[in-house]
């Protein structure tokens, strides 16, 4: 305890207040400087905020949902709340600093969200992430804006996907699907967005994009058409379906050709018209729009069927449109009387009136009118020969009476009417039907039909049916004769009876004999002279029946006609008369008896008589031959005879006509043989006598 | 709780007048400067204390408010991303009958960091105003916070941990918040604050309080 040191006074240091402070104090005012640092940062970081008005928010969620330019983050809702009204929902964006000034008037601001269509799936991130908000805004600093109104559709043109601009717009039977795509050559080089319907209801219009490059295959002269849907027919190939695809099958699809080639820039927004398929598309090039049709109507006095829907409506023969729809309309007619009218709208193509210039329904009712007042008028004419229905004919009537056609918004001009010609066609018709109806076919039909009947009675009858067999009955007989023995045995006896001849021929030329038949058979050749100058007169008679020929075939068709049917008849009078049926049978009789005598010749004896008579003859000839020497001669005028014969027969031949002269100079040469004949039987008797010359 | 008897009998260096080198512990009579034995300037820096105390107090306490208001954890999975504050967290917890590990959560990470900022400033004003504590009671007080204090840090590790373990790429990752960060730095100003504490303090002043003011 003695180390205790002394009690000390202490004294507190007073030093200055910095030098009392402590130097930790530095840590709390650093914190205290970085987080007001933090906190002035990120306020002057924070972007300004904007409000978008969508229709619906669905998956917009505060603090979560982002809006992002080219997918990347450049904003996150803060806030969404409705409009006043309730109408809208605005989501409160707050924007990056950096991105702000960009996002100007010329913004647009779309939800994306997760869509399954026929074409595949979008947005398929938003599924798990949730959906987003896309903008679009250029690289162009303008004017600034903090209300935006957003889009319901994703626009066609974006990021990444920009291309041309177009308008397109359907043609009566074409069609245009909502959000479909549009393809060339099967790939897809464009798309269609949501599409309108005009304001008169008559065609549907919407945007569409072609993307770059694709949109230079755009020209003024592209067609589109449309490939959704599928075509079925049967033909002689079988049956056939056609579909592009079957993405355009379920979600519809067009697709374009430019089908002349055409070096022109086609501006943003053109307008181009969608057609039904892609022949109607190529004829489109020839004509101009379709689309704007002028309507008129005609009001006939005359309630006639057969005029439908669609019927053709002509001027000059060429078809510039057609009947819209009939109805009927109470009127007054003609007459003053109230009555039902027939009352048909057309529909024409101002395109077929061949304008040059002013192709509009305007200028086809300009050009119409005019033409009313110089006399056109619409009637109606059958459309065909045959055919019960109607069309409607535009014509020039002369001194037509004037017609003062009314004007007006919501008027359809009247087009006046003339007479009908309805009636006119149905009467030549049935002018023609009538005379064809009375010719006298049945009549010709009737005689004909007898005519047959006849001839197969007479073909059928048994007597006619024998007759083959009369006529093998005969042969039969003439084969008999021919093959019999006395038959065979005549050319022997013929032969010694020549040689017979041969020497009694030699005998009569030493007995001046010779000399006698020359004369007699110079006057045989005379005679054959005599058939020949008529046979001459055959080719007269030829000619005169030539001319009656070329006469029968002046003779008008009627009388032919009527001739032919007298010919036929009195034809068949002549087979029906009992005459003519016993014809056959007499025929058959007559072969009988011919058959009878035949066989009588052959009992008879005959060919043994004329054995004997030739073996006399030559025994006469053998006497002959002894008593002629020269017979040369004889033979050798004979062979000139024969000769001069033969011509006969030739220009008999030719004239194929029996000639009475040739007959009987025929029976003179057959008398000039039976002389011989008698002169040989003499000579038989008496061989001597021709030796003494008696 | 065996010391609070004692009370009347301890008497404090401050008492007998004298003061001791900080660093080579010689105790030398009130008023040198300088030890005498290993050289090393002396000082009175009761006030210097307590500034330092309340100083990283503040610091302490300004952490903390981050610390609750921005996420403590981001875990993400394939489907979305989570981000919890803690007592947002604790919440969710009890929302899935987890209560257990709420309560632990809540302790750690709430109930212990505000108690301890609520401990340091009751002895830091305690050493200057009137306490109807014991000195015994305090030192014990403080002892305890010096002790829990440190424990804090659980919910740091926790977050170190998971975030180091759980990285499978896209399909889950947790991901410390920027909380963690503040929490950190808060439980550990609070750590400083509480050593910044000079315990002589407590006796110092419960014997000018106990006996008349010499000085003043």
């Amino acid at each position: 305890m003695t180390d205790t040191p002394t009690t000390v006074t202490i004294e507190p240091v007073r030093g200055s207040l910095l030098s009392r402070l402590s130097v930790v104090w530095i840590v709390p005012l650093l914190a205290l400087v970085i987080a007001l640092g933090v906190a002035w940062k990120s306020y002057s970081d924070r972007g300004p905020l904007i409000s978008i008005e969508f229709e619906n928010g669905a998956g917009i969620a505060k603090r979560e949902t982002e809006l992002r330019y080219r997918d990347i983050a450049v904003g996150v809702v803060e806030d969404v709340k409705f409009s006043e009204g309730l109408e809208t929902v605005i989501a409160l964006v707050r924007l990056e600093k950096n991105v702000a000034p960009y996002v100007d008037s010329a913004s647009s601001f779309w939800v994306v969200r997760p869509e399954l269509s026929a074409r595949g799936v979008t947005g398929l991130d938003t599924v798990l992430s949730g959906v987003y908000i896309e903008g679009s805004w250029d690289s162009d600093i303008s004017d600034a804006q903090d209300h935006f109104t957003g889009l319901s559709d994703a626009p066609l043109s974006r990021h990444g996907k920009e291309g041309l601009e177009i308008t397109l717009r359907t043609t009566p039977g074409g069609s245009i699907t909502d959000d479909s795509s549009i393809s060339f050559r099967g790939i897809e080089v464009g798309r269609v967005g949501t599409a309108t319907i005009s304001e008169q209801g008559n065609f549907a219009t919407a945007k569409a994009i072609i993307y770059h490059p694709h949109s230079r295959l755009i020209s003024p002269s592209t067609r589109f058409w449309d490939t959704s849907g599928f075509t079925f027919s049967v033909g002689p190939s079988g049956a056939e379906i056609d579909f592009s695809s079957v993405a355009t099958l379920i979600g519809g699809g067009l697709t374009f050709d430019t089908f002349v080639s055409e070096s022109g820039v086609v501006r943003e927004g053109a307008e181009f018209d969608v057609y039904e398929d892609e022949t109607s598309a190529r004829n489109s090039l020839f004509n101009a729009s379709e689309v704007e049709v002028l309507e008129m109507r005609v009001v006939f006095d005359e309630s006639v069927s057969g005029l439908a829907v669609d019927a053709p409506v002509e001027l000059n023969g060429l078809r510039i449109g057609k009947v819209r729809s009939v109805s009927g309309i109470v009127g007054q007619d003609a007459t003053g009387a109230r009555r039902v009218l027939l009352n048909a709208v057309l529909s024409i193509q101002p395109a077929r009136l061949g304008l040059q210039q002013n192709v509009t329904p305007e200028g086809a009712l300009t050009f119409l009118t005019d033409r009313i007042n110089e006399g056109l008028r619409a009637r109606l004419v059958s459309a065909g020969l045959l055919s019960a229905g109607l069309k409607i004919e535009l014509v020039q009537v002369e001194n037509a009476p004037p017609y003062e056609a009314e004007f007006g918004p919501g008027i359809v001009p009247v087009i006046p009417t003339t007479k009908s010609q309805i009636s006119d066609a149905t009467a030549t018709v049935e002018g023609v039907v009538n005379r064809i109806n009375n010719l006298p076919i049945e009549a010709l039909m009737f005689s004909a039909i007898r005519l047959l009947n006849s001839s197969e009675a007479l073909i059928s009858d048994t007597d006619l049916r024998e007759t083959p067999q009369d006529l093998r009955a005969l042969l039969n007989d003439v084969r008999g004769i021919v093959a019999s023995q006395d038959m065979q045995n005549i050319p022997v006896t013929l032969n010694a009876t020549i040689s017979r001849f041969e020497t009694l021929l030699a005998q009569l030329e030493d007995g001046q004999m010779a000399s006698k038949l020359v004369t007699a058979l110079d006057a045989a050749a005379k005679a054959a002279d005599g058939v020949n100058t008529s046979v001459e007169g055959v080719p007269a008679l030829i000619s005169q029946l030539q001319a009656v020929a070329a006469k029968a075939e002046s003779l008008p068709l009627a009388d032919l006609t009527t001739q032919l049917t007298a010919l036929t008849s009195s034809a068949d009078q002549i087979l029906g008369t009992e005459a003519a049926r016993k014809l056959p049978a007499d025929l058959g009789a007559a072969l009988n008896e011919l058959n009878e005598t035949l066989a009588e010749l052959r009992k008879g004896g005959a060919v043994t008589n004329i054995n004997a008579t030739l073996d006399s003859t030559r025994k006469a000839a053998d006497a002959v031959a002894v008593a002629t020497q020269d017979l040369p001669t004889l033979v050798g005028r004979i062979q000139r005879v024969l000769t001069q014969a033969s011509a006969t027969i030739e220009g008999y031949n030719k004239g194929d006509v029996i000639s009475r002269d040739a007959q009987a100079a025929l029976r003179d040469i057959s008398q000039a043989a039976d002389a011989m004949t008698s002169l040989a039987r003499m000579l038989e008797r008496n061989p001597d006598s021709l030796i003494r010359g008696r | 709780m065996g010391l609070a008897g004692d009370t009347q009998e301890i008497l404090s260096a401050k008492d007998i007048g004298v003061i001791a080198c900080t660093r080579c512990t010689r105790a030398w009579p009130a008023g040198t400067t300088t030890c005498g034995r290993c050289g090393a300037s002396i000082k009175l820096n009761n006030n210097k204390s307590l500034q330092r105390v309340w100083a990283l107090w503040l610091a302490g306490l300004m952490c903390y408010v981050p610390a609750n208001m921005y996420p403590m954890l981001q875990t993400r999975t394939l489907l979305q991303v989570q981000q919890d504050t803690i007592v947002g967290g604790a919440i969710e917890l009890v929302h899935h009958d987890a209560i257990g590990i709420a309560v632990v959560i809540l302790l750690a990470s709430v109930v212990i960091p505000l108690g301890k900022f609520i401990a340091i400033a009751f002895l830091a004003i305690s050493v200057t105003k009137r306490s109807s504590m014991s000195n015994h009671q305090r030192q014990l007080l403080f002892e305890i916070v010096e002790a829990i204090g440190r424990w804090s840090m659980i919910d740091i590790f926790v977050v170190a941990i998971m975030s180091s373990l759980v990285q499978l790429d896209t399909l889950a990752a947790i991901n410390p918040g920027i909380a963690s960060l503040f929490f950190a730095l808060s439980v550990i100003f609070t750590m400083l604050s509480a050593q910044a504490f000079d315990t002589k303090m407590i006796w110092d002043t419960s014997h000018e309080r106990q006996g008349t003011t010499e000085h003043d």
